[in-house]
């Protein structure tokens, strides 16, 4: 994993988060730059997926490969499954949805380089 | 470009949890629910032996969030009370796992999602169940109002007469 691209991933997902509060704070449903930034956030996590797909194949195993892998998968269905859902959502809250998803992909993506890094005992 | 950000929100939501608000709330319980769940399915399959507990632990608390995503997603009468009863399940089960965790270590000698309060987990777990609670009496709340409006302005074909709670 290449700690600059989690960096990359951490604002995307917090540019997601804010762009999701403010529309709930605005009262409107979430719009372009929504999809931008998701879209954004998505790039970044699809080319750490491909690093790490590529460092796999290589022989580099996490100790923890089974956790690990279980992020690494669902780490990249958040943001799709945050759009789908927030674009559905008639209410405001359709930000916060979106926010609640860019949030947790800033915590996972940190988990994902710790469970990387972590060294077998 | 008026709309980047979004076209105007509909009006506030009519009170059920599957839509405004309580969407919020059901992402948040159904990211848990998968939290737990995927760490509860690793824990048991790979390393059950070391702390059976702890990991059972983890399984029921995937199950309770499960449980309250599924009945705030479902909203309703019905819903909601499944809601009601997971929210008091995880209230309890975070207050006692958090003591017990941190008064007898031995028995959790790895963490659950529920240990010291929910504390890898940004205490979440401790919020979760209040927020969800509290939205839940809201709503109850909501639904009195309405129905008392309803009692005040009966329908012209008696559907409130239908409608009212014996």
């Amino acid at each position: 994993m290449i700690p600059a691209l989690v960096v990359a991933a951490t604002v995307a997902a917090l540019v997601v988060a804010a762009l999701g509060g403010l529309s709930t704070v605005l009262r409107r449903r979430t719009g372009l730059a929504h999809l931008v930034a998701a879209g954004v956030l998505q790039l970044v996590l699809l080319v750490q997926l491909a690093f790490v797909l590529v460092g796999l194949a290589l022989g580099e195993r996490p100790p923890e490969t089974a956790t690990f892998l279980a992020y690494l998968f669902s780490v990249v269905l958040v943001p799709v499954a945050g759009v789908l859902w927030s674009r559905s959502e008639p209410t405001r809250w359709a930000g916060t949805v979106l926010a609640v998803a860019g949030l947790v992909v800033a915590v996972m993506v940190w988990r994902l380089l710790q469970l990387w890094e972590a060294t077998g005992a | 470009m008026p709309d980047r950000l979004g076209a105007p929100a509909t009006g506030p939501a009519d009170g059920s949890t599957s839509t405004g608000p309580g969407r919020v709330l059901v992402a948040l319980y159904g990211t848990f629910a998968l939290a737990a769940g995927a760490r509860a399915a690793v824990q048991l399959a790979t390393q059950f032996d070391e702390a059976p507990l702890a990991y059972l632990l983890s399984a029921f608390s995937a199950v309770v969030y499960l449980v309250a995503t599924v009945g705030l997603a479902r909203g309703g009468r019905s819903g909601r009370r499944t809601a009601v009863v997971a929210c008091l399940v995880e209230l309890v089960g975070v207050l006692v796992v958090g003591t017990l965790s941190l008064a007898d270590r031995q028995a959790f000698p790895d963490a659950t999602v529920w240990s010291g309060f929910g504390q890898g987990y940004g205490f979440i777990p401790l919020v979760l169940p209040l927020l969800g609670l509290l939205w839940l009496r809201h709503l109850r709340e909501l639904d009195r109002d309405a129905e008392s409006d309803r009692d005040a302005e009966p329908g012209p074909d008696g559907a409130a007469e239908r409608e009212r709670p014996s």
